[in-house]
């Protein structure tokens, strides 16, 4: 592993330099909104902020995208384009706990058996930058509860920690040095730097003061899948999925057909499980009937399911349904209940 | 995989459930699909989409692959307003398979109830073939419809019905005045019946009233839940465990299933 020093002047320089070359996904701000963007010809990227509003999931599984196109007409139907090939691309400024969200959807996209080939062309073909949490930035941070830490470089091929007066970078992937030549010529990082990042580390993880038993309640919902507490939490959800839709983890999609005269794509879009069409079956029958079954598929499938699967809790804590949650609804408050119960 | 329609029958007197057959257009393909019986693939249409069926034909019936579907929704509706000849998709297979290893050397109880007789048609053919026959014990077979005009594959039943390695029961709920065979309610035949539980495995698919009647029978029969098999239906879109919508517990359906033994369904959650 390459441990190296970027001057903090020099570092939005190199993000822009990069974006000369190739595709590169960077923090902006856009109106009251931090949020991850294509970085255009003139755009600078952040490199002080809290966190983008978004996950950057979507690089990776994008919220729509056309699968295949088709040509349909009276002679019948022809498969006329699957998606062309991803091109090389730098993800800068991603959190820890969103970085870790990539290895959790691996399991599922990057599965042996099937694997999603759009998905992980994406995937083989970004460079994940992270930008360490020296200062938590939410009050609604828990990554610590999940298995993550705000210095966490799981998913990540370049880490970078601010020092205060400049970056230590740490190159950890073959993918990451593969970067490094592009980015000029950095200096070796120094001792006493390495040292001032471990403090760091230490001193954010103190930081983060919201705890949930994350992992303590898996027994407790092993054995009860009927429960009153069920009855609970959904009665004021209003079923708007926003929860799910800013969730770096959530990854349940749906698949249409849009046709234009003959011209026709296979779309696939993201989907929410707190929306009663989600398991709506021709036949009339729904097997989660009400917002009860909803909610208690989200939080097993996050706390239990998930963790049957991949020994992982899918959720990273990086609290962005908590905050905006239209009814404030709290994940973190629900597993703490759990943990009493 | 591109495939073209050779082949329709309407099955019922209702004429909402039919037996499409599907030729594939590429030789390569035909030989990718390998498949065994109880696994399923999603019937593509291109404007209208995709739909989890059942594959009916069995794999010992080379050349093609049939299923057959009931008119229901924006799928199953194009597809039974085409014609032979025409051209769509298969994408498959998909899914677990009746357990066929563990069935060998043992005797089979087939129970199907309406048009949940897809698979276990794919099941019957695949063990009656000449080259697997041997392999099986006492085949027996209860299969009912609410009334003779719902009972699908009716050629095949006259078929089976004249063989002597398979013990075939059909049932109609109520008869016509055509009807000659038996009238009653599968759990009541199953009784009648009464097929030993003697190295025997249950193989039930059908309608959930006629499941709840049939498994007490089975209990009392002394079935073991590791014995008793049965295929579970969820509304899917992906079919590889990705889109995640037919989960029960943590297992997918689409991906885990659809066969499960009611023993590890004891295990998973009451959500299907």
């Amino acid at each position: 592993m390459e441990t190296r020093i970027i001057k903090k002047d020099t570092l939005i320089g190199i993000v822009k330099n990069l974006s000369e070359d190739m595709m590169v996904y960077a923090p902006v701000r856009e109106e009251d909104n931090v949020l991850f963007k294509i970085l255009e010809k003139g755009m600078e990227p952040l490199i002080e902020f809290d966190n983008t509003k978004n996950a950057p999931k979507n690089f990776f599984f994008p919220q729509t995208e056309t699968m295949m196109r088709y040509l349909k007409n009276e002679r019948g139907e022809k498969l006329t384009q699957v998606p062309e090939e991803a091109q090389d691309a730098v993800l800068f400024g991603v959190r820890p706990c969103d970085a870790r969200s990539f290895v959790l959807l691996d399991n599922v996209f990057n599965d042996p058996k099937y694997r999603d080939p759009y998905y992980v062309d994406r995937r083989e073909k970004t460079t994940v930058i992270s930008m360490a949490c020296v200062e938590p930035p939410y009050t609604t941070c828990f990554c610590t509860s999940v298995d993550g830490h705000p210095f966490s470089t799981e998913g990540v091929d370049i880490s970078l920690v601010d020092l205060g007066d400049q970056f230590l970078a740490e190159f950890l992937t073959s993918k990451g040095e593969a970067l490094l030549a592009k980015m000029g010529d950095l200096p070796k990082a120094d001792d006493a730097s390495i040292a001032k990042k471990e403090a760091l580390s230490g001193a954010a993880a103190e930081k983060i003061r919201s705890k949930v038993p994350g992992r303590a309640i898996k027994p407790w919902l092993d054995e009860n899948f009927e429960h009153p507490f069920w009855d609970t939490i959904h009665q004021s959800c209003l079923a708007c999925g926003t929860c799910t839709y800013l969730c770096p983890t959530c990854h349940c999609f749906d698949i249409t057909d849009e046709t234009k005269k003959e011209d026709g794509k296979r779309i696939r879009s993201w989907d929410s499980c707190m929306y009663w069409l989600f398991t709506m079956e021709t036949s009339g029958h729904n097997p989660r009937p009400s917002q009860k079954e909803r909610w208690r598929q989200r939080l097993m499938h996050k706390f239990k399911y998930f963790v049957d699967n991949y020994d992982a809790i899918a959720c990273v804590g990086c609290g962005r349904c908590v905050m905006y949650c239209p009814v404030n609804i709290d994940i973190r408050k629900i597993v703490q209940d759990i943990s009493k119960l | 995989m591109p495939v073209d329609v050779e082949k329709i029958v309407t099955e019922v007197s209702t004429k909402d459930i039919k037996t499409f057959r599907f030729t594939f257009v590429n030789k390569e393909d035909e030989e990718q699909f390998k498949y065994l019986p109880g696994q399923f693939a999603e019937l593509s249409i291109f404007g209208k989409g995709e739909s989890p069926i059942g594959i009916a034909s069995s794999p010992t019936q080379p050349g093609y692959i049939e299923f057959t579907v009931q008119k229901a929704g924006v799928v199953t509706s194009e597809l039974h307003s085409m014609e032979e000849g025409a051209r769509m998709g298969v994408r498959g297979p998909l899914g677990n398979t009746w357990p066929i290893d563990y069935l060998e050397g043992k005797n089979v109880v087939v129970v199907g109830g309406g048009f949940a007789f897809t698979t276990l048609r794919s099941l019957i053919n695949y063990m009656l073939h000449e080259e697997n026959r041997s392999k099986f014990g006492k085949i027996t077979v209860v299969y009912g419809a609410r009334d003779p005009g719902l009972l699908i594959y009716k050629d095949e039943l006259q078929l089976w019905e004249k063989r002597d390695d398979i013990d075939l029961n059909v049932t109609v709920d109520k008869g016509d005045e055509t009807w000659t065979g038996r009238e009653g309610f599968v759990p009541a035949v199953c009784k009648e019946v009464a097929p030993s539980s003697e190295n025997a495995v249950a193989v039930i698919c059908g309608p959930p009233v006629m499941i709840r009647f049939t498994l007490p029978e089975f209990f009392n029969l002394g079935f073991s839940k590791e014995n008793i098999y049965t295929s579970l239906e969820m509304r899917m879109k992906c079919g590889i465990g990705k889109c995640g919508r037919c989960n029960v517990g943590s297992k997918y359906v689409c991906k885990d299933g659809p066969v499960f033994s009611l023993a590890e369904l004891d295990t998973l959650t009451k959500e299907y």
